[in-house]
């Protein structure tokens, strides 16, 4: 909690014939991160270089190469299959070899046979299309061409035209585009082309065919409905070879990209003559298991050592969080997973990200839409990120339908009990009464949850910095942040002294001490001084900051606002469609009137699912930024390594 | 004559009652127009920025989305201004 997984560092150091039993074990545990070893000079590790690929390797690629293929080209994805059941290593290996190269045939003869038949289907509409304008002429297609001394010319004329004689022209009926094929003696070609430009003539090829046109159209058809019938029949095969053998490619692909990877594991490794070195990551509760488990595989042929860990080192990370909160990983990932001697925040933020959304959307109806619309999205929404998603919004739907009951909302209408929280009401509509929204209150609400978000991030800053940065530094950050926390309150101090306002304290009535001023006051100026001072000896350019203070706790304030905005979309869409549409009608049912209900309901639906789309968005969004930019920026910087171990998660195979 | 002036008077005060109403909310609006305008402008820029920053690489994707809702301050403070006018 609020730390990552405590690593360890493990150096293991056998001879080159362990290779095997040492890849083969640590990918088996699936604990093991393996440091990448680079020829950079690194001390003691002088003369060593990277290791070689196991025996094998090049094999097993080509078989993958293949499997790819296959996979590609039936459209197989294998996160999105759900596996019945586990394969075993040793069937599929006998199968690979007798099966893949059956399918891979099939396959190549079946898209050949395709794509042949593509190729005819596109010739033959291309014919179709060249035919069409000569039907209109009852000739003969061997007729257009032939001819020594006479040229044939087919194509569009937008008028009519006079081509001098001695010459045949046929020109089909029609205002706009006519069809035309005129034929002349070779010697008068200029002077038909002058009378042709004229009438804006666009040639047309004349299609080498014999026969009469509509016959040899007709005759096309036939053959484009062939070919679509024989690649529907091969469509189906494929279908059908693909349901028989998806999960069995899959699991290929699982078994021999964990032969891979296992292959090339000495690439990761430095060697020296005839031993091998590895370094890596284990979580420190598995490092015992892990030596044990090496040292059984290799029967005690193996070195494995702890080393200590360096302050500089890049440890990975891997979130150790309580269930509930390790959906919001998530939301740490997005922004940038902590370092491995920094706070993890997902905690504070799996607790506070509902909150802020169920107080900006809290209305128990668009609360419990949006949980029935996670939980149905549950089946449908596959692999990890989208479940953790779902999951984070199941939780901001319960806290929107915790807080809708504490405003009392429901799809924008009052309930049935007084509000607990500031009352969001608005007057809208022609008849609207009542006390309207208690925006000082919702104001001052958000601006001390503000303080408190602000305040908190800065308590955890001080927590930072006294893990991070050593001697006199350590103090002038700890002491900077003390400053902020300081200049805040000592700020709120003399606010509260000189104006009263709802839901914080009113110390204005205390007995003035100097200068007009009271105790209170002059405990805040003094805040104010010393959080200065504090702030400055850290850096004196961070007082350019000081506005920020303002800035940041007045940004909470969106969760009212975003909060309002989305009320009065509510109140505006019940308004139009019961006040202004179903309501004047229901008195007096007449057929119009059922068009005006129908209408309302419409209107009714539509806006109240685009108002929970941008519920979703606006208090997504905003919770989510109140968190990076007002939260984190006070102590969080992130940029952690993920813990990816050397291994595989099986999902379709099993020894 | 009493009665008339003091009925002249109630007239005139809540004329400017009205109109003060409608300087409010006219100033409410300004509010909203000025910063809304002024968020769009400034989420039009980023926004385009992020998108192109993110097809180079997908992984700043969290990143680019935090710039990209930075400038709605500027319009939640206008409406906070506003609704600060109206009630």
């Amino acid at each position: 909690m609020l730390a990552p997984r405590q690593m360890s560092r493990l150096l293991i150091v056998a001879s080159r014939d362990q290779l095997d039993p040492v890849i083969r074990e640590l990918y088996r545990s699936h604990l093991f991160h393996v440091e990448d070893f680079v020829v950079d000079g690194r001390e003691g590790y002088d003369g060593f270089s990277i290791g070689k690929p196991l025996p094998g390797a090049g094999e097993v690629s080509t078989d993958l190469v293949k499997v790819r293929t296959i996979e590609n080209a039936f459209l197989i994805r294998s996160s999105e299959i759900e596996p019945t059941g586990k394969h075993l290593n040793e069937e599929l290996r006998s199968k690979i070899e007798q099966e893949l190269p059956t399918i891979e045939h099939e396959l190549g003869e079946l898209t050949g046979r395709r794509s042949r038949l593509e190729v005819t289907l596109k010739e033959c509409e291309q014919k179709i299309t060249e035919l069409l304008p000569f039907t209109e002429i009852p000739m003969d297609m061997e007729i257009y061409r032939g001819y020594a001394g006479l040229t044939v010319l087919a194509g569009y004329v937008s008028k009519e035209v006079n081509i001098p004689e001695p010459a045949e022209v046929y020109i089909s009926a029609g205002k706009a585009r006519r069809f035309m094929v005129a034929v002349f003696k070779n010697d008068r070609r200029s002077d038909v082309d002058r009378v042709l430009l004229e009438a804006n003539f666009q040639a047309v090829t004349i299609p080498v065919e014999t026969g009469m046109p509509r016959a040899r159209i007709d005759a096309c058809n036939e053959q484009v409905a062939q070919a679509k019938a024989e690649i529907d029949q091969i469509n189906r095969r494929l279908d059908e070879i693909r349901d028989g053998h998806r999960e069995f490619l899959v699991a290929c692909e699982e078994i021999l990209k964990a032969d891979i990877e296992r292959a090339e594991a000495p690439l990761r490794f430095a060697t020296i003559g005839q031993m091998f070195v590895a370094e890596g990551w284990v979580p420190k509760d598995r490092a015992a298991p892990l030596k044990d488990a090496l040292n059984g595989a290799t029967g005690g042929r193996v070195f494995v050592t702890e080393l200590t860990v360096g302050e500089h080192d890049p440890v990975p990370v891997e979130y150790d969080n309580p269930p509930f909160a390790r959906p919001s990983q998530l939301l740490m990932d997005t922004y940038s997973r902590p370092k491995y001697n920094e706070l993890d925040p997902t905690i504070m933020v799996s607790i506070v990200f509902p909150i802020f959304f169920g107080l900006i959307l809290g209305d128990v109806g668009y609360g419990v839409l949006l949980l029935f619309m996670c939980l149905g999205l549950r089946k449908f929404i596959k692999g990890e990120e989208g479940q953790q998603l779902i999951a984070v919004l199941r939780n901001a739907s319960i806290s929107s339908i915790f807080f809708g009951v504490l405003y009392s909302e429901f799809l924008g209408f009052p309930m049935p009990w007084p509000y607990l929280l500031p009352s969001r009401h608005l007057n809208i509509g022609a008849n609207a009464t009542g006390h309207g929204p208690n925006i000082p209150g919702l104001m001052m609400m958000a601006i001390w949850i503000g303080i408190v978000h602000i305040t908190l991030g800065r308590i955890l800053s001080m927590v930072n910095h006294s893990r991070q940065d050593h001697g006199t530094h350590r103090i002038k950050t700890i002491l900077a942040n003390v400053g902020w926390i300081l200049m805040i309150w000592g700020i709120l101090f003399l606010i509260w002294s000189m104006v009263p306002m709802p839901y914080m304290p009113d110390l204005t009535g205390l007995p003035l001490v100097v200068m007009g001023l009271n105790v209170t006051a002059l405990i805040g100026i003094a805040a104010l001084i010393v959080g200065i001072i504090c702030i400055a000896r850290e850096s004196a350019l961070e007082i350019v900051e000081l506005p920020t203070i303002f800035s940041h706790a007045l940004s909470y304030s969106r969760i009212v606002a975003v909060g309002l905005s989305s009320v009065a979309i509510a109140m505006v869409v019940n308004y139009i469609a019961i006040g202004m549409l179903i309501g004047p009608q229901l008195e007096n049912i007449t057929l119009v009137g059922v068009i005006f209900i129908i209408m309302g309901v419409l209107v009714f639906l539509i806006g109240h699912v685009m108002n929970t789309a941008l519920g979703i968005l606006g208090g997504g969004l905003h919770s989510l930024r109140l968190h990076y930019v007002e939260f984190f920026t006070k102590f969080y910087k992130g940029g952690g390594k993920k813990y990816s171990p050397f291994g595989l998660n099986r999902r379709f195979t099993e020894d | 004559m009493v009665t008339e002036v003091a009925a002249a008077v109630i007239t005139d005060i809540e004329v400017m009652k009205a109109s003060q109403i409608g300087m409010k909310a006219l100033a409410a609006a300004i509010a909203i127009v000025g910063t809304a305008f002024a968020a769009a402008w400034a989420e039009m820029a980023i926004g385009s920025a992020a998108v192109g920053a993110t097809a180079e690489n997908k992984d700043i994707f969290g990143l680019v989305l935090l710039l990209t809702v930075i400038p709605e301050t500027i319009v939640i403070f206008g409406l906070v201004v506003a609704l600060l006018l109206i009630f």
